[in-house]
């Protein structure tokens, strides 16, 4: 929705992302904020944006392959295990650097996840959701059990280091973080316009339409698990760098469970509803986290520690309340605010 | 031989169980079309109840048993009737997902209440042996497999003879037509809910008897699901014989294979025999194939 008199002149003017000069305005001066964040944010803030970004780049793959098109996947969390420990093997025993180790990672995991995405062709709906929960537990079973993953242990990665320049700490690593952050978006922001992305949303509206109309099913729907599995992976290296530690407890399935969360919240098919969904219930956990010692001790009977089993309570509601009353998540919220903004004061 | 029998058996007393609580996920795919994940909770909540009803309170036997199941199938009605009823109409993959947060609102309430202890009831019941090929076999085991076999077949005999059976089995080929010929479908869907949810609990008592009443207690759900299609997700003969075949698998893979690859393959052995089965033979061994068009 443009507001009254505007004109597009160009067809390269209509399809600009950022149209007018406050759009431009605006993504500088968020750029300019977030860069220089670590000089005056808290050691807290910091660590929260920091993992944040990365559960943004997770559900940016998740958007894609099941937002756009149309294949739930359960599996996002073992493929960002997969990418963790590809990045933790590549630096901790072969020696590379990591900034080859972060790409690499990513396309390991992606390949993994053409093998995932196999199913893909035969079934669909929960049938392939099923699938992907298999994919998840057969693939930390493995991590579990071979030597070179560490088994119960765990790797230890080292920090990223470039020119003898160590980034050891949540303040240096965040600029690394939100630098891949901000590539990911852009490059998932483009891609959903381009033909790969509409053969996307075509095959999520109806598949054998899609197939009818010329587009090849079985390879956009491979290509579809491969990039959404490139972003966990890529999501993965970036974590076991940040937190310098990848142990299997780090990436079970109700982290895959609560990605999908986030993508519902969200909303299904929206670049944006992916800040929505990762923010909204990211704050909201850690709400629950603020507001659980004090329930705690008013009402002994929940026991010492109800934060964990409380959020994920918290959590389904959420949903259920989301699913009823906002099936199109807060991304078709902050749509109708832009429409009603621009148009104001003409309401039509 | 003996040794397969060892692990056999009770692998198909644990089968046995695998395959009521797919029977209940597939009595609601057969007539509303969703595939539910929540069944998981109503199963862990059904061997709560019955908990509290005879450990907590000390109630008799018999009367502790009737009031856990009436309780869970009051869950099971409002399961259906505070969440799924509002999504009539809706895509079937955001029911789905709407079973998914039931499970997910439920297991925190679940985990709430267990504080991370685990609760058992297993000492109350009348204990003995039997043997059964030259492996002994607990005598609750036996009844528990005997009580499976039984609800199969009445839940044949009621989807068979029944006019509510009948009912049912028209909603699932068509909820429009078989409105229309005066069907009410909403009953249905209550009705549905609440037998499932207690043939759910059935199961989850017999679990909860087995593995105690502890977090993973839900998770039996999803191996519910994965049972249910295996067999093929509108087929109780099929939920009955995959449950067992389940069952077994499960137990003699772990037996033979653990002592080499170091434990757990139990847990993983389902997941990796679901990807076969999927790719195989996509709607399970009995399952209608759909066709559909655009």
């Amino acid at each position: 929705m443009r507001p009254c008199g505007t004109f597009d002149e160009r067809y390269s003017q209509d399809m600009a992302i950022l149209r007018i000069k406050r759009h431009w305005g605006i993504l500088i001066g968020a750029l300019i904020f977030l860069y220089t964040f670590p000089l005056y944010g808290s050691y807290y803030l910091i660590s929260l944006l920091n993992s944040l970004s990365i559960t943004i780049i997770i559900v940016l793959g998740l958007q894609l392959v099941s937002g756009y098109c149309g294949q739930i996947s359960f599996g996002q969390a073992a493929f960002m295990a997969i990418g963790a420990y590809t990045s933790a093997i590549l630096t901790g025993k072969v020696g590379l650097s990591f900034f080859l180790a972060l790409p690499l990672s990513g396309i390991v995991a992606g390949l993994i996840g053409l093998g995932g995405g196999a199913p893909s062709l035969r079934i669909k709906g929960f049938y392939l959701a099923m699938a992907t929960i298999a994919i998840h537990f057969v693939v930390m079973w493995l991590i579990l059990h071979l030597q070179i993953t560490g088994t119960t242990q765990g790797l230890h990665p080292p920090a990223p280091r470039i020119a003898g320049f160590e980034f050891d700490s949540d303040e240096k690593i965040y600029y690394i973080i939100i630098t891949v952050m901000l590539l990911m978006v852009y490059g998932a922001r483009n891609m959903v316009r381009t033909r790969v992305g509409r053969a996307f949303v075509a095959i999520r509206d109806n598949d054998l339409a899609a197939e009818v109309m010329g587009i090849e099913l079985y390879h956009y729907k491979l290509l579809a698990f491969f990039i959404s599995c490139f972003y966990a992976g890529v999501a993965g290296s970036l974590w076991a760098h940040w937190i310098q530690m990848v142990h299997p407890e780090q990436f079970t399935l109700l982290h895959a469970l609560n990605y999908i969360g986030m993508l519902i919240v969200g909303g299904v098919g929206s670049i944006p509803g992916v800040f929505f969904g990762v923010i909204f219930l990211r704050l909201l956990d850690e709400g629950v986290m603020f507001i659980a010692p004090f329930l705690a001790s008013m009402f002994p009977w929940i026991g010492i520690h109800p934060a964990a089993s409380m959020g994920v309570s918290v959590f389904g509601l959420v949903l259920i309340l989301f699913l009823i009353f906002e099936p199109r998540g807060l991304a078709h919220r902050w749509e109708i605010f832009k429409a009603s903004y621009r148009l104001y004061p003409f309401s039509h | 031989m003996k040794e397969f029998l060892q692990l056999a058996i009770p692998g198909l007393m644990i089968g046995g169980l695998y395959a009521l609580v797919a029977a209940a996920i597939v009595l609601v795919y057969k007539s509303t079309r969703v595939v539910s994940l929540a069944h998981g909770q109503l199963l862990a909540f059904g061997g709560l109840f019955l908990w509290v009803a005879l450990v907590a309170l000390r109630l008799p036997l018999l009367i502790g048993l009737l009031i856990s199941l009436a309780c869970s199938m009051l869950m099971g009605w409002l399961v259906e009737r505070i969440t799924l009823r509002l999504l009539i109409g809706q895509p079937l993959i955001s029911a789905f997902l709407m079973t998914f947060s039931v499970f997910m609102a439920l297991d925190g309430i679940f985990q709430l209440i267990l504080k991370g202890e685990s609760k058992t009831y297993a000492t109350l019941l009348p204990l003995g042996e039997f043997e059964v090929a030259g492996v002994p076999v607990g005598s609750v085991q036996l009844i528990s497999f005997g009580i499976v076999l039984f609800i199969f077949l009445l839940l044949t005999l009621f989807f068979r003879l029944t006019k509510t059976g009948l009912g049912m089995r028209a909603t699932a080929e068509d909820h429009q037509l078989s409105q229309s010929t005066g069907i009410k479908v909403k009953t249905i869907f209550s009705l549905i809910w609440i037998i499932s949810a207690m043939v759910a609990s059935v199961a989850g008592m017999g679990a909860a008897y087995v593995m105690d009443i502890h977090f993973p207690l839900p998770y039996i759900g999803i191996k519910g699901l994965i049972v249910a299609l295996f067999g093929g997700l509108d087929s109780l003969p099929g939920a009955l014989l995959a449950g067992l075949i389940l069952g077994v698998a499960e137990n003699v893979f772990a037996g033979y294979l653990d002592p080499l690859v170091g434990g757990g393959l139990k847990d993983v052995a389902a997941y990796a025999l679901l990807l076969i089965i999927l790719l195989v033979k996509p709607y399970g061994l009995f399952g209608l194939k759909r066709i559909e068009r655009v």
